[in-house]
């Protein structure tokens, strides 16, 4: 193991197991099975599983459609007490798994949002048609300054145990699939790999001189 | 066996698959809430998923089932309200 990556596992903290373990293993592989089982598919998209032993999964998501392929960001999930609790999602670096901090995230899965029904900006006449779109980020940047950005949906730990969704608890979604590992990917890899088209490159020129057609006598 | 004009879809719910009986006439949105059913899904509506094929490709729902015969089907919960 790097040096980085023992730094980062050393530096996470892990929440205790109190469900009863055998409980919460066996639904862990239920969805590493799961994920297995269509692994050619996952693989098309560019997912590749690198670690899956409990309560961690790490998926390493590529953005498969671009020339050469590129690696944008690696995804980890702690199915500690799960699915008494929803699963920890959390970005990391691929290569050394230390998470990202809110300003070095390679993506924050930035997703279109309208305006709610009804809005009508001032000044505008009642009944006018708007067509108001907003860009919002799924991750979100944490509360301390010590934190991390975690992913703000449903069926993710981080979100339900945030003060400002106290009332959105995690037993209401737990049946709709809401923390499932393959639900999770995809909508990382909808909001953060899928949009991606191509490298964005920044060419620095400068001059050096003048190009002299001759030398005269 | 499928009677005539009926089909079935190899459908993907979160990552679970089962396989679902439908009306070749009929819209693909047509089978959500049956796939829900058969894999457990059953807290959210049939307007909070979407059918994406294995390529990640989000695919049209109003379309008939007949133009999905031998497509493995993706059916993913939508993100929500983020934030």
């Amino acid at each position: 193991m790097s040096v980085a990556a023992d730094q980062a596992k050393s530096a996470r903290q892990r929440p205790d197991q109190y469900v009863e373990p055998s409980v919460s293993r066996t639904k862990f592989d239920r969805e590493v099975g799961e994920y297995r089982a269509l692994e050619e598919e996952y693989l098309s998209r560019g997912w590749v599983m690198t670690h899956a032993s409990f309560p961690l999964v790490r998926v390493m998501m590529c953005a498969a459609q671009l020339k050469p392929p590129a690696v944008i960001v690696e995804v980890e999930l702690d199915f500690t007490n799960y699915d008494a609790e929803p699963p920890s999602v959390t970005l990391v670096e691929p290569f050394t798994h230390r998470p990202y901090k809110a300003d070095e995230l390679p993506t924050i899965l930035k997703r279109t949002v309208g305006a709610p029904a009804g809005f009508l900006p001032p000044g505008l006449p009642v009944g006018s048609m708007v067509n108001i779109q907003a860009q919002q980020p799924l991750m979100q940047p944490p509360n301390d300054p010590d934190g991390l950005p975690f992913l703000c949906i449903a069926g993710v730990r981080e979100y339900h145990e945030h003060p400002a969704h106290s009332g959105d608890l995690w037993e209401l979604h737990r049946e709709s699939g809401a923390g499932r590992l393959a639900r999770v990917l995809e909508v990382i890899h909808k909001y953060g790999v899928e949009p991606i088209a191509d490298y964005q490159v920044q060419l620095a020129l400068s001059v050096t001189g003048f190009i002299q057609s001759s030398f005269p006598e | 066996m499928p009677h005539q004009n009926q089909t079935n879809l190899d459908v993907v719910v979160n990552g679970q698959p089962t396989v679902v009986e439908g009306s070749v006439n009929a819209p693909l949105r047509s089978i959500i809430e049956k796939a829900l059913e058969q894999t457990g899904n059953t807290g959210q509506p049939p307007d909070s998923w979407e059918f994406r094929d294995a390529a990640g490709q989000l695919l049209d729902d109003t379309k008939k089932i007949g133009e999905f015969v031998g497509v493995k089907l993706f059916l993913n919960l939508k993100a929500g309200v983020g934030g």
